[in-house]
């Protein structure tokens, strides 16, 4: 059957589901006799136009947040009432209401004129925390990520999100994390909705993310909302900024190895703006400085460009058109050249319906590609590969009533894989080799229900079913065990090769036990269709994507996750804890010696395994005042199991670290300087360490026993950061950041080798690698 | 293609020499001890003249290199054409067949070798055709100091069959404890330059330089290349290690393998 045929008897099928849960959902709804009327709107920056995310809103005592899109509506009984609008920094805004008719409140909020308050969480001083039945997640205010002292001084939020529970770095100076135990290619990292494949720049050390153009971040370890899926552990949803529809503003930094500037700016006054940002590395000018000639001549250096504009053609009609392109290249002159990057690009129409239904409708572009190229005599070759990624999505959020909030929706993802092709020349030593294309659709439908059912017990419920289909053209083998082709076909352009279906569950729910204290629970079921194959700790370039496909299942997790939330001292300070237990079907690593570069057979080479990876979580923070920040503990373990390794025995996973501190601590000294400082502590890695050795060849040769028997020394670290802030003046702003990584000069260990002695010959010995000793750094930034 | 994760490698170590003192250090770890492992080298060549079987004993990490030789073995090759050859003890814990014709294209050779109690056997076809070494050159290191000097291997591999080889590196007499293995997946049918990157040994001008080029099976040629995984985790951990898949059943260690062998020798310009 033509794809087209076979996507229309699918896609139906769970349309009408959603659309029966809808319409149960709304006649189950209690019908009033009293008149209700809806309040609803957008709340901004009264100076720039930016919108706020998660701005309060309360309507005499029922409150609610601005959604993703600073929109939000409250409905109640005809009356007056008082409108509140609250937002950290600003100054709040007070309306008195009639409410005899759905009403349209547009809010813009100014800055308070004093020296902002440094605050880790953007959203008023409440207790959204205790009341919302998310859980799991964890919001970065972009002032807090600005504050916190990085390596070399290049800010970053990936680093500063592996400072919280749960959530752990690669390694060490990486940006690739670990979330509740599952493996890097695990987190789906969305900006401005677009997925981004390969989130590092130079092999981790940075990340894609240039904090300049960021405005929000979000992190869901657990408790996944239903419009979120296609990856199992964790969403990182970034949002970029709007740009200022007011003035025009420029600013920048220039720091050790990399220099930014943003611009930012009205289209039209009030009506819409644009903001764009760009930075580089110049790592190659201490090349060029290089006495070595091969050195001299090399290429190293990554630039990324963030830009994004809208426009209001009304209240009601907001378009966006956001775009990121990344790059880095690297290269040894006259031996080889090699550059890879994303790109995305995200078109985005807000429409709001009435005061009570909110439509989003995205059109996605992403892609990420590498080329290598040699240039070496003989040996010259050229391989690229890429993935390219189209996407439509509609999400609706339909504001019922002040205790039903419901988000449905459709997503369509369209994959095209170029796993790699090589070309060379007739005197090289390559030939030309072309690995087929695969094409993947991955459809999805959800919808779920934010219920306040009573004053203390909230309920977010619903689910998201997900289909995956690959298609040809192309041949499909299958193997045996031993990686031999059993069967091969061959299929025609748009026939459907294999395809899944799955049904995932989702729910969260807490339970106040005074308005600053609840218990909450969540389970929640989440499929991955889209895979890496690699089990080396840092990104690299030319890191393989899969498919599921008819020789690989989805990957599956099931998560179960319980906490007690508490807040003290008029919602100062946050506590909390966690205790969550993850299941992991049809994990993927490759066998030994695998094959993977340029392998038309690389399903070949993989095996499959389950996981399982449980843990408790403890974080304090201080919210307020001029000291703040946060503690965080982790206690956990994560195991892996396949038949191959370690006799079908769980072993622990390469991520497994049992015990992983964190504490940050931002103090806000005067109105000039504040300072800052982060401390870390893990368990060493789990790391395979021979038990023996022996001679091949006459070559020392190490045998192995048990995979990840042994553990790496632990980590732990010191940090320290300072920030001036120039002497206020009307036309322009400046501060120099200042940061000392690794104060204590610990050298933690990168890597741990096995060799010949040198020194004492017969004898063999372990070496320890260590990246970083201690490391300052020193930013300007300015603003005009 | 194996030399571009090679090439990262060097670069990713050229960005932490640049940015920061990475630093490497002798530390003293508390590693586990496994038993004492059988482990079986055996070849049969398509040489006319001697083959040679070692058997030894893994030892502790800690333990000095000298690893205990296993003596009074019993070593049978079935020749796949019903002949069996005996293998006599010349030297505690080394092996000679001799004579011997030189094994013949194409032929599967069945080796069986009684340890005590326990017998340990395997398998090993000689490749159909012996693809010639053409020639060894040299040229100035692509990596690292350009004053020293890297060896490379031509040859014409033939366009038909599936070729696996293995490259045995000597400087002045001394083996370079480096694994160069490689099969065709890239280069089938080419006139194949093939530079053998490595850093054990520095090569001068002046030195001389030989290779032996083996054709190998599939099976050893994923042994040796499961064995080169080991060598090359380089910066950002390297593959996790793992033992490299032996032909031998009963868990002996090592390799059975019937290769053919050309070797070249130069002195470096």
């Amino acid at each position: 059957m033509p794809l087209i045929d076979k996507l229309f008897t699918y896609r139906p099928q769970y349309l009408n589901i959603v659309i029966l849960l809808a319409f149960y959902l709304l006649i189950s709804i209690p019908a009033s006799a009293q008149k209700k009327f809806t309040v609803s709107g957008n709340v901004k920056d009264a100076t720039t136009g930016e919108i706020l995310i998660g701005a309060t809103i309360t309507l005499n005592k029922t409150s609610t947040s601005s959604n993703n899109y600073g929109f939000y509506s409250l409905t109640a009984p005809e009356g007056n009432y008082i409108l509140t609008v609250t937002y950290v920094g600003y100054v709040p805004a007070v309306y008195t209401i009639a409410l005899t008719e759905n009403k349209v409140v547009d809010v813009g909020l100014s800055p308070k004129a004093e020296l902002q308050e440094v605050v880790i969480n953007a959203h008023a001083r409440n207790n959204d925390n205790i009341v919302s039945p998310q859980m799991g997640v964890e919001k970065l205010d972009m002032s807090q990520i600005n504050n916190v002292p990085v390596l070399l001084g290049e800010r970053d939020i990936l680093k500063t999100l592996s400072l919280l529970p749960g959530v752990k770095s690669a390694s060490e100076g990486n940006t690739g994390f670990y979330v509740r135990g599952g493996a890097s290619d695990q987190n789906l990292i969305l900006l401005d909705e677009a997925t981004v494949y390969n989130a590092s720049h130079l092999f981790g050390f940075f990340s894609t993310f240039n904090s300049d153009a960021i405005k929000d971040v979000s992190l869901y370890k657990g408790g996944m909302p239903a419009q979120y899926g296609g990856r199992l552990s964790s969403v990182l949803d970034i949002k970029m900024d709007e740009g200022n529809n007011q003035n025009y503003v420029v600013q920048g930094g220039l720091g050790l190895i990399s220099s930014r500037i943003k611009v930012e700016g009205p289209i039209v006054k009030d009506k819409g703006s644009f903001m764009i940002s760009a930075r580089r590395t110049y790592l190659d000018l201490f090349l060029k400085a290089s006495s070595d000639s091969t050195v001299k001549g090399s290429q190293l250096y990554f630039y990324d460009i963030n830009a994004k504009a809208n426009y209001h053609f009304d209240d009601k009609n907001v378009l966006y058109l956001s775009g990121y392109f990344g790059k880095d290249v690297l290269g040894l002159k006259n031996t080889f050249g090699t550059n890879w990057g994303n790109s995305t690009g995200t078109l985005r129409f807000n429409h709001i319906f009435n005061s009570k239904l909110f439509s989003n409708t995205s059109l996605i572009y992403s892609n990420y590609n590498y080329d290598i190229q040699s240039y070496l005599p003989g040996n010259n070759f050229n391989a690229v590969s890429q993935i390219t990624d189209l996407d439509f999505k509609e999400d609706l959020q339909y504001f019922v009533s002040n205790s039903h909030t419901i988000k449905f929706g459709v997503d369509a993802l369209h994959h095209n894989l170029a796993p790699g092709s090589i070309t060379a020349d007739a005197n090289s030593s390559f030939n030309d080799k072309t690995i087929e294309r695969r094409y993947g659709l991955e459809t999805a439908a959800y919808i779920s229900d934010e219920w306040h059912a009573t004053d203390k017990l909230s309920l977010l419920y619903g689910f998201r079913l997900s289909d995956m289909f690959l298609f040809g053209p192309g041949t499909f083998s299958t193997y045996d065990a031993a990686g031999n082709t059993i069967t091969s076909n061959t299929y025609n352009s748009g026939q459907i090769v294999k395809s899944y279906f799955n049904l995932e569950p989702r729910f969260s729910a807490s339970y106040s036990l005074t308005p600053e204290a609840s218990l909450k629970a969540s389970y929640n079921r989440n499929t991955q269709n889209i895979h890496i194959i690699s089990n080396s700790t840092s990104s690299t370039p030319t890191d393989l994507y899969v498919m599921s496909s008819n020789n690989i299942k989805p990957e599956i997790a099931d998560q179960f996750s319980t906490g007690y939330f508490r807040n003290f001292n008029d919602n100062m300070f946050e506590f909390s804890t966690e205790v969550y237990y993850k299941w992991l079907e049809n994990q993927i690593d490759y066998k030994n010696g695998a094959q993977l570069i340029l392998n038309q057979d690389v399903e070949s080479q993989l095996v499959y395994g389950t996981g399982r990876a449980y843990g408790i979580e403890f974080f304090l923070k201080k919210k307020y005042g001029k000291f703040n920040g946060w503690l965080g503990y982790t206690l956990s373990r994560i195991e892996r199991k396949f038949a191959a390794i370690n006799n079908g025995d769980y072993y622990p996973a390469t991520q497994d670290r049992t015990n992983d501190i964190s504490a940050v601590g931002i103090y806000q000294f005067s109105k000039r300087w504040s300072f800052s400082s982060t401390f870390v502590y893990g368990t060493g890695n789990p790391v395979t360490y021979p038990n023996g050795k022996y001679e091949i060849n006459s070559l020392t040769t190490f045998y192995y026993s048990q995979r990840n028997a042994n553990r790496e020394p632990a980590n732990n670290r010191l940090d320290l950061g300072a920030t001036l802030e120039g002497k206020p003046h009307k036309k322009y702003h400046s501060s120099w950041t200042f940061g000392i990584y690794n104060v204590y000069d610990h050298r933690n260990p990168y890597a741990i080798t096995f060799r010949d002695s040198k020194t004492n010959p017969g004898t063999t010995e372990a070496v320890e690698t260590s990246l970083f000793g201690r490391v300052p750094s020193v930013t300007w930034n300015f603003k005009f | 293609m194996k030399s571009i994760k090679l090439k990262y490698g060097y670069i990713v170590a050229a960005i932490i020499v640049l940015t920061t003192a990475s630093c490497q250090k002798v530390i003293n770890l508390k590693l586990n001890n496994a038993p004492s492992q059988i482990v079986i080298e055996a070849n049969i060549t398509d040489q006319e003249g001697p083959q040679y079987v070692t058997i030894t004993k893994s030892v502790p990490f800690t333990a000095t290199d000298n690893f205990p030789t296993v003596t009074g073995a019993v070593i049978t090759l079935n020749d796949g054409v019903g002949r069996q050859l005996h293998f006599n003890e010349v030297h505690p814990g080394l092996y000679i067949l001799y004579p011997f014709q030189g094994g013949v294209y194409g032929r599967t050779y069945t080796i069986t070798v009684k340890i005590g109690d326990t017998t340990y056997t395997a398998q090993s076809t000689m490749p159909t055709v012996s693809v010639p070494l053409d020639s060894i050159t040299d040229k100035p290191n692509v990596f690292g100091k350009s004053s020293l000097r890297t060896i490379t291997v031509n040859y014409q591999d033939p366009p038909d069959i599936a070729n696996q080889y293995l490259f045995v590196l000597f400087v002045n007499s001394v083996e370079a404890g480096t694994i160069f293995t490689n099969d065709d997946s890239f280069t089938n049918g080419r006139y194949v330059k093939e530079d053998l990157f490595q850093t054990d040994i520095d090569i001068h001008p002046g030195d001389t330089a030989s290779v032996n080029m083996q054709c190998i099976d599939k099976n050893i040629y994923q042994y040796w290349y499961t064995l080169s995984q080991q060598q090359t985790d380089g910066p950002g951990g390297g593959v996790t290690p793992s033992n490299p898949p032996s032909n031998f059943n009963n868990n002996a260690l090592g390799y059975f393998s019937a290769h053919t062998i050309t070797g070249k020798s130069i002195i470096v310009y």
